[in-house]
């Protein structure tokens, strides 16, 4: 449809009559004489692609929460444009995008702000990432989550935003902000702004620490050794990410890789720099993303 | 050629600044008749953008900034675009006719049955996540697993079985499954619906010796809504199922007055965190019904038992579990609709008579039997009288119904034909269809 209209409208501008009297090809031709010049200084010239259907994220745009798998569209690398904004992708096989709920402490309707419970229907496996993910249902409504380390189909696993003057004893699996886990606990699914939903510490196997609370704020040791500072009313779920050994699988060929739309790198031969070798660095200093108040303004 | 095209361009000359008529006139001498082309070869494919430039982002719509009182100026009056003046906005046009192609249904909170309170409407789709537990709680029921055994003797006596039953039963299900296509193998659609048409054929030839299984009537395709209370929440089975085998006279009650009694000591099971209204419709829009999908002086008023096919709707597959709940459910639909027309839609903790419903599902070689017995249409509480069912669940009626034997190892696994055939299924299925007759 869309290469059809394209095409009629690269054909209208090469036609040579007034755009108003295209209607017929006869006239084009008997006025081609007196016309030609006339045509020639104002002419707009046409486009020879066509915007990319393909490349539209269509498909991520819905409203309502669904638990169902979404059709998706590969893009292999471009973007809206039509150019490659990722290199390194394409093929693979068809996959589908279960659309996780990141936003852990997400409270039905009319049962705001009350600790509740969920069980787990469903662990499986996902194509889209890493870890594996759980079917969770819970009152009166179904979601993904991600998979902790040992959960299993029929556990219970609850979600509490309280933050409470001891600290709780957590079953792996559980949510709770971190000013509510004692210290030393491991966690994942860390949130870095409180109700945003959870952006880190969400691949296979991973797990970050708890390492100290200071003043409303609570210190996280990152899977990569970094420490961040968030707001203690951040929710993270204890225990670590499922698929522990998702980093001990073998490939085995390139083709493999293929079959996970990965392709293959460039093969030009570059003068080997400072990124390899080994690198011996201090560590990079804590990040914050706490907007701490000034002292000033005490 | 030459002095044509030069009149041409002669024409044209407002166009061009008098050094370029000028230069390309003097190409078009030296190039003689070629000059039309060349004119072509000067045009610029896709000028309206360059070609080697960042691709800009999506540009964002403009945000419209509203100032009461104050008027926009509009093109409108002039009737084409004018740069600077903005859009006019036209009010939406109304046919003042009505055309059914363009319809427009009006919002839902204007419509007349939109309601506050919501319902949860169980269809013939649903997939309910606990599967019979849920519909236990949705029902209020007790559950009795195997079939009652004064059913099951029905079929035990000789005057109530047909003659060569094993071997007839047998070419039935080989007529499904084998002798029914002119392709390698039928569908499992194609195949569980000949044999449950070929079993239920089978059954009727005991008209003759039970006249009254003549007193009965097939219906498909009818519509069912029933509404009940649980708890707060109301509930509408709705939508369309199996086949339904109706009958002119009641079916017998199952447990006598002592055992509905003592359900009312059973506690129902509870699935906490799960609500049990979860992966059940929920909506505003409804109408309370009751009806069976028959007017009210048809004949044929009692459902004596519903056919369920597995695989019947392409487009929704359930899983064993929830297909049991689906049979359960429209068991249970029926019955109680057939209630709210003897004793009307004020709930009853005892019904004089319990309404007893029958229903059998299968997938081609999986049977499930399934007696339901209404005590009570008062629902609403978890105390008082329950309802009961009884469920046999995935009786086999083969093992294997072969086209092809299975080979593994070169050894024939299982061979090519009818193997395992169970006559004690089909016994049950048959006094099922005989209840009520007898």
């Amino acid at each position: 449809m869309m290469a059809v209209s394209c095409l009629t409208r690269a054909l209208r501008s090469l036609t040579l009559s007034q755009p108003a009297l295209l209607c017929s090809q006869a006239v084009a031709q008997t006025k081609l004489g007196t016309q030609v010049t006339s045509t020639v200084g104002q002419c707009r010239g046409f486009l020879t692609t066509a915007s990319l259907e393909q490349n539209r994220t269509f498909w991520k745009q819905r409203e309502k929460y669904t638990t169902r798998p979404i059709g998706m569209k590969k893009t292999g690398g471009r973007d809206h444009s039509g150019r490659i904004r990722t290199h390194g992708i394409g093929g693979g096989h068809k996959q589908k995008y279960r659309w996780i709920d990141f936003q852990r402490l997400r409270y039905e309707p009319n049962r705001e702000a009350q600790p509740f419970e969920e069980k787990v229907v469903e662990v499986r496996y996902d194509p889209c990432r890493s870890a594996d993910i759980a079917l969770v249902a819970g009152g009166n409504r179904k979601r993904w989550i991600i998979a902790t380390e040992n959960m299993q189909a029929g556990d219970v696993i609850k979600t509490s935003g309280i933050i409470g003057r001891m600290a709780v004893s957590a079953n792996e699996g559980d949510a709770y902000p971190l000013g509510a886990l004692p210290v030393g606990t491991l966690v994942n699914n860390l949130e870095i702004q409180p109700g945003r939903g959870s952006e880190y510490i969400r691949a296979a196997g991973t797990s970050g620490v708890l390492l100290r609370k200071v003043n409303g704020t609570a210190i996280i040791q990152l899977p990569s050794k970094q420490q961040v500072q968030v707001l203690e009313t951040c929710m993270v779920t204890v225990g670590r990410v499922s698929n522990i050994d998702h980093n001990k699988r073998i490939i085995g060929k390139a083709g493999r890789n293929r079959w996970l739309g990965i392709r293959p790198s460039s093969g030009l031969w570059q003068r080997k720099g400072g990124w390899a070798g080994r690198k011996i660095k201090p560590l990079p200093p804590m990040k914050v993303y706490v907007n701490m108040p000034s002292i000033s303004a005490k | 050629m030459l002095p044509e095209t030069a009149q041409c361009l002669k024409t044209a000359a407002p166009l061009f600044s008098q050094t370029v008529f000028l230069k390309d006139l003097r190409r078009l001498s030296t190039h003689g008749g070629a000059g039309a082309s060349h004119l072509q070869a000067r045009r610029h494919f896709g000028v309206s953008r360059c070609l080697a430039a960042k691709v800009p982002a999506e540009r964002k719509p403009r945000e419209r900034v509203e100032i009461p009182g104050l008027e926009m100026v509009t093109y409108g009056e002039r009737m084409h675009y004018v740069p600077g003046l903005s859009k006019p906005v036209h009010p939406q046009w109304e046919r003042d006719y009505k055309d059914p192609r363009y319809y427009r249904a009006p919002p839902a909170h204007e419509m007349p049955l939109c309601k506050d309170k919501p319902c949860y409407v169980y269809n013939q789709r649903t997939s309910a996540l606990e599967g019979v537990r849920q519909a236990l709680w949705l029902t209020k029921t007790k559950l009795i697993c195997g079939l009652p055994p004064q059913l099951l003797s029905l079929a035990e006596s000789p005057a109530n079985q047909i003659p060569d039953q094993d071997e007839r039963v047998q070419n039935a299900i080989k007529h499904a499954r084998f002798w029914d296509t002119t392709e390698e193998r039928p569908g499992k659609e194609k195949y569980s619906n000949t044999l449950l048409l070929n079993l239920l054929h089978l059954c009727a030839t005991l008209q003759s010796s039970h006249p009254a299984i003549g007193r009965r009537i097939f219906a498909e395709k009818y519509s069912l809504a029933a509404t009940w209370k649980r708890g707060e929440d109301l509930f509408q089975i709705r939508g369309q199922n199996g086949l339904l085998q109706n009958c002119m006279d009641p079916l017998p009650e199952v447990s006598g007055k002592q055992e509905v009694n003592d359900t009312a000591d059973h506690v129902l099971e509870t699935f906490y965190p799960v609500s049990p209204t979860i992966d059940l419709q929920k909506v505003n829009l409804y109408k309370e019904a009751n009806c069976s999908g028959f007017r009210g002086d048809y004949p044929y008023p009692h459902a004596h038992t519903l056919y369920f096919l597995e695989g019947a709707d392409p487009r929704c597959k359930l899983r064993p579990e929830q297909f049991r709940a689906k049979m359960f459910m429209f068991t249970f639909g029926n019955a109680l609709v057939r209630a709210h027309n003897l004793y009307g839609p004020q709930p009853k903790r005892v019904l004089d008579r319990p309404i007893t419903v029958q229903a059998v599902g299968t997938n081609g070689r999986i049977f499930q039997f399934m007696v339901f017995q209404l005590n009570t249409t008062d629902l609403s509480g978890d105390d008082g009288i329950k309802n009961q069912v009884w469920l046999d669940e995935d009786v086999e009626l083969y093992d294997f119904a072969k086209v092809r034997p299975l080979i593994k190892k070169k050894q024939v696994k299982v061979p090519a034909g009818l193997a395992g055939y169970k006559p004690e299924t089909f016994s049950k299925f048959l006094a099922l269809y005989l209840h009520g007759a007898v």
